[in-house]
């Protein structure tokens, strides 16, 4: 393959007479896999301009600029609203949740409420306990039966005049 | 100049002007705050984008200015216009920073060593694909000077690159 042509234009090049078309015909030629040993030393260079070129800022600088002056960012989607598809189920999860919440209440409730009435009840045994005559107990202690009942079973006024006579 | 919008004109140059300020710190983080700097003088002015010929070559010769002032501050000088004849003796952050990254290619090393003016015109024109009237409309000085620098640098690459090839 002839290359007078790349060779030419490179001698031009170096003299600063090549036009801007002419420099990107040498930077494509230089690009290829395939260069002549004779012109390969200056491929590096050309190599290397095309790495300066990809040279970028980072993703988020426009987005800051716009904000530092005062614009939207250029990704509508980075700070807007998203809109999301919801399910039946998901649409209905705020019930379930308000539900699911009265539930436990009541069941808090309820249990409360319960305690409340066995502390009442024991309360009251307790008082019960409490005005039952000792030699009562003490019948009870003994075992007699008839002295049980006849202690614990209240007593009409008449029947215990007729025992004192 | 119609149509002009800082979304549409102004912010599509932000990877250009990188590169700029790159090639000029030689550091990311410094290039990417003169670019954001560039940008809020370029927002600043808009009033008078009627007025600007070329908003693009505005652009360039703010970032290069602040790319600059950034080197000053930083105590790593930079050569003059009138000083960058001196061809063996690249700025001195740059030649430090090149023999801790040996990574970096023969090419690149040897355009990193360039004058800052010179090195600027090769990216605009061989990287950037600027004609010699937007290159000298960018940095005010004139097309044949835009020249003249060009052929410095390119002859300065040649050169190297044969005596290296050569070794």
């Amino acid at each position: 393959m002839d290359y007078k042509y790349i060779e030419q234009l490179l001698e031009r090049y170096w003299e600063c007479q090549t036009t801007l078309e002419e420099e990107a015909i040498l930077r494509n030629f230089f690009r290829q896999a395939d260069v002549p040993a004779s012109l390969l030393r200056y491929r590096q260079l050309f190599n290397e301009e095309d790495k300066m070129a990809d040279e970028h800022l980072s993703e988020d600088f426009a987005d800051k600029m716009l904000r530092m002056i005062g614009e939207e960012s250029t990704q509508p989607h980075s700070r807007g609203v998203k809109a999301r598809r919801l399910t039946v189920v998901r649409r209905m999860r705020p019930f379930y949740r308000a539900a699911g919440l009265v539930a436990i209440l009541l069941t808090i409730g309820n249990a409360a409420h319960q305690s409340f009435i066995d502390e009442e009840e024991t309360t009251a045994s307790t008082q019960m306990a409490e005005t039952i005559p000792a030699d009562s107990i003490e019948g009870i202690k003994a075992g007699s039966p008839d002295k049980q009942s006849a202690a614990l079973a209240p007593q009409p006024l008449d029947t215990l005049d007729a025992f004192t006579r | 100049m119609d149509n002009v919008s800082f979304r549409t004109t102004v912010l599509p140059l932000s990877d250009r002007l990188f590169r700029l300020a790159l090639r000029i710190t030689m550091n990311r983080a410094e290039a990417q705050d003169v670019v954001q700097d560039t940008l809020l003088k370029v927002w600043e002015q808009r009033s008078q984008w009627e007025q600007i010929n070329n908003l693009e070559a505005f652009a360039i010769a703010t970032c290069r200015n602040r790319a600059l002032d950034v080197l000053k501050r930083a105590g790593r000088n930079t050569k003059s216009l009138d000083e960058v004849d001196d061809v063996h003796s690249p700025m001195p952050n740059v030649q430090s920073s090149m023999e801790t990254r040996e990574e970096i290619s023969l090419v690149r090393s040897l355009m990193d060593g360039l004058p800052e003016v010179q090195r600027t015109i090769m990216l605009l024109r061989d990287i950037e694909g600027k004609t010699y009237q937007e290159i000298a409309q960018a940095l005010s000085i004139s097309e044949t000077q835009v020249k003249v620098y060009l052929h410095r640098a390119r002859t300065k690459i040649k050169e190297k690159v044969k005596v290296k090839m050569k070794n």
